[in-house]
């Protein structure tokens, strides 16, 4: 149980500073820690088979809009 | 209640140790392995940092690696045992190619970290400690600052250079 | 769910949103949007609905790209 409330504390602090951060190359670490924890928090909430694939459904589709939003922003930065 | 949590903090020192080392033996923070990590690398010198480390924090954030590896399987495990976290591993190397990834790093930290894991339930702990311990490594490398964190995974790295 | 978690995951949903709405940046907004999924899909997990969880996860970032091929072209 205390491991849940870890997890979501995490979570928030996470959001929260990225959402303060300015700069978008160091907004997406930040993030990264947010999938990190919601990723966790999925399998802790419900202890299903299906859960876990819940959970590496969404960390590699968030990793997944990750790289692409900053492969676009390399780019953009480029030209 | 104090004795899970000291289990949650020695779960974190493991895991961190753990992926670090697995990252680093796979040689993460030589170049990016996409562009956007080399973007993130440039961000997090330009705001003081180190080159090398940020270019491990950059692959960490653009594609599943050992760190990722590490946080699945200890569900897979939690969820169904040793097969659950051979499972996790698999699916960390389908998201390693989604994500135009062709390095190994995840799926071998995935492995190692299921038997590492499920040793350490055999000795009291619960796998549910090491989700929680690896979400806290994760935030000791990415969440808290980002200068201090890259200048010391890039003395790491020398070392093993 | 316990009610503290409740809060914690709805706050970090509201705020999502907020920043998404409030943010001027492009690349800020795409990943308020990220924020804003992340808060809402451990509500849908807690109810077991598993299926939708996996649905959502997929489509989420599905759209983002097709978002940025948008942005891209407006921007060269």
């Amino acid at each position: 149980m205390i491991a849940l409330y870890v997890v979501a504390a995490i979570a928030v602090f996470a959001a929260i500073r990225a959402i303060i951060e300015k700069n978008t190359g160091r907004k997406l670490p930040y993030a990264n820690v947010l999938n990190f924890a919601v990723a966790g928090a999925l399998v802790l909430l419900l202890d299903h088979p299906l859960s876990l694939v819940a959970a590496a459904a969404y960390f590699v589709g968030s990793t997944l809009e990750s790289n692409a939003i900053a492969s676009t922003y390399a780019g953009g930065v480029k030209r | 209640m104090l004795g899970e949590i000291l289990h949650i903090l020695a779960a974190a020192i493991i895991s961190w140790i753990l992926f670090v080392t697995v990252d680093i033996f796979f040689k993460l923070p030589e170049t990016g392995g996409v562009s956007g990590a080399s973007a993130i690398a440039r961000d997090i010198e330009a705001g003081g940092g180190a080159l090398a480390g940020g270019t491990m924090m950059g692959n960490i954030v653009c594609s599943p690696d050992a760190s990722a590896g590490t946080l699945l399987a200890a569900c897979g495990v939690y969820v169904a045992g040793i097969p659950g976290g051979l499972a996790a591993a698999l699916m960390v190397f389908i998201g390693n190619r989604i994500c135009h990834d062709p390095g190994y790093a995840g799926t071998t930290g995935a492995v190692l970290a299921t038997f590492v894991v499920y040793a350490f339930t055999l000795v009291g702990f619960a796998a549910t400690d090491f989700i929680a311990g690896m979400v806290i490594a994760i935030l000791t490398i990415q969440g808290l600052s980002h200068t201090h964190a890259s200048r010391l995974l890039a003395r790491l790295w020398r070392v093993r250079q | 769910m316990i009610a503290g978690l409740e809060v914690a995951f709805g706050l970090i949903a509201l705020a999502g949103a907020v920043s998404a709405a409030l943010i001027r940046d492009s690349y800020g907004k795409l990943i308020s949007l990220g924020i804003l999924v992340a808060g809402v899909l451990p509500f849908i997990v807690d109810r077991g609905y598993l299926d939708v969880a996996v649905t959502v996860s997929l489509i989420a970032p599905i759209a983002t790209i097709f978002v940025l091929m948008v942005a891209r072209r407006e921007e060269s």
